[in-house]
């Protein structure tokens, strides 16, 4: 802008002059509004994070809701049929500690001389 | 009792002129005030000087005072993170959209109470358009250069919108053309243009002031 000119010093000279003029009920008002302003931006820390917790936990609850309506329950893949046979047809392999009855494990001596008895007595 | 006038006129004129010439002063020492660090010192700083020039454009201190109250929060709550530099051009920015925002509302309600028939008194003549009361003490009543500063104020108040805004900000406020853009959401060429017919209808209403 140029050399301000008489009209621009006036006008600005008066609005100045009027600004610091302001009655104290005004004045009042004006720091009051300030205040309010700067407190309501200090305060509400924890206000915005639980504005934001509500639409989080809504969020949540439709993904657990999702989750427990199409829940693949039935599509936990199963060992082939023909594969299970396979293993119980091996004779070979160990006997499957977590697929058999606790209680067999108990006396394995005794089944081993059952076994060994049978098979003296067939021979016979 | 013409050269009566003519004499109490004098120490007015002069009387303007050294308060105008202190005011000077003053305002070159503000102007290399240090930008202020917090937000508490800078809305201390301008609050004064938004309400008045609220005031000017809407011609009623309640709203002013609202448009004064929000813009603050606004800024406080959207952009207390931003560098301290761009405050200024921020805060009347928001300022200006507020007047902005409370001259439509006002504009709507004159309408509808045209509308409802309040527009008309019973003689079937026009009212005027619906204004809110205003009973506060006006700055009339502390400012020794009381007529100078409301024939300025009419004066303003008479410019259409963006003129208005370019004299407010760039002239009584101070702010640079760049600062008056951003505060406008307008470009450095239209600040001016805006600026320059301003000065101009302003000059034909004010002409004493030359």
């Amino acid at each position: 802008m140029n050399a301000p000119d008489n009209l621009e010093r006036r006008a600005r000279a008066l609005y100045r002059e009027a600004s610091r003029q302001i009655d104290p009920a005004t004045a009042g008002k004006l720091r009051a509004a300030r205040r309010e302003a700067l407190a309501a931006a200090a305060a509400p820390a924890h206000a915005r994070f639980a504005r934001m917790l509500v639409p989080a936990g809504a969020f949540a609850a439709i993904a657990v809701a999702a989750l427990m309506v199409f829940s693949p329950r039935d599509s936990v893949p199963l060992p082939p049929a023909g594969a299970a046979q396979t293993l119980e047809a091996d004779g070979d392999l160990p006997p499957d500690l977590s697929n058999t009855d606790p209680s067999l494990m108990q006396n394995l001596d005794f089944y081993d001389w059952l076994a060994t008895n049978d098979a003296s007595q067939a021979s016979r | 009792m013409e050269s009566a006038d003519v004499r109490s006129d004098e120490p007015d004129d002069s009387a303007m002129n050294s308060a105008v010439s202190t005011l000077e002063a003053e305002l070159l020492a503000n102007d290399v005030q240090a930008v202020p660090t917090s937000l508490d010192a800078f809305l201390a700083q301008v609050e004064r000087r938004a309400f008045r020039l609220a005031e000017m454009s809407l011609g009623h201190r309640e709203d002013a005072m609202d448009a004064v109250q929000d813009a603050m929060l606004r800024l406080v709550r959207n952009y207390r993170d931003k560098p301290a530099q761009e405050w200024t051009p921020l805060f009347w920015g928001i300022l200006r959209r507020r007047i902005v925002d409370l001259q439509r509302r006002r504009k709507v309600r004159s309408i509808v109470v045209g509308w409802l028939g309040g527009g008309r008194d019973d003689d079937g003549d026009e009212l005027p358009a619906w204004e809110p009361a205003d009973n506060g003490p006006g700055p009339l009543d502390r400012l020794q250069d009381a007529q100078s500063y409301e024939d300025m104020a009419a004066a303003v108040r008479k410019l259409p919108r963006r003129q208005q805004e370019a004299f407010m900000l760039r002239v009584l406020e101070g702010l640079d053309v760049a600062e008056t853009a951003q505060a406008m959401g307008c470009s450095e060429g239209s600040v001016k243009t805006h600026l320059s017919r301003a000065m101009h209808n302003l000059r034909d209403q004010l002409e004493d002031w030359r």
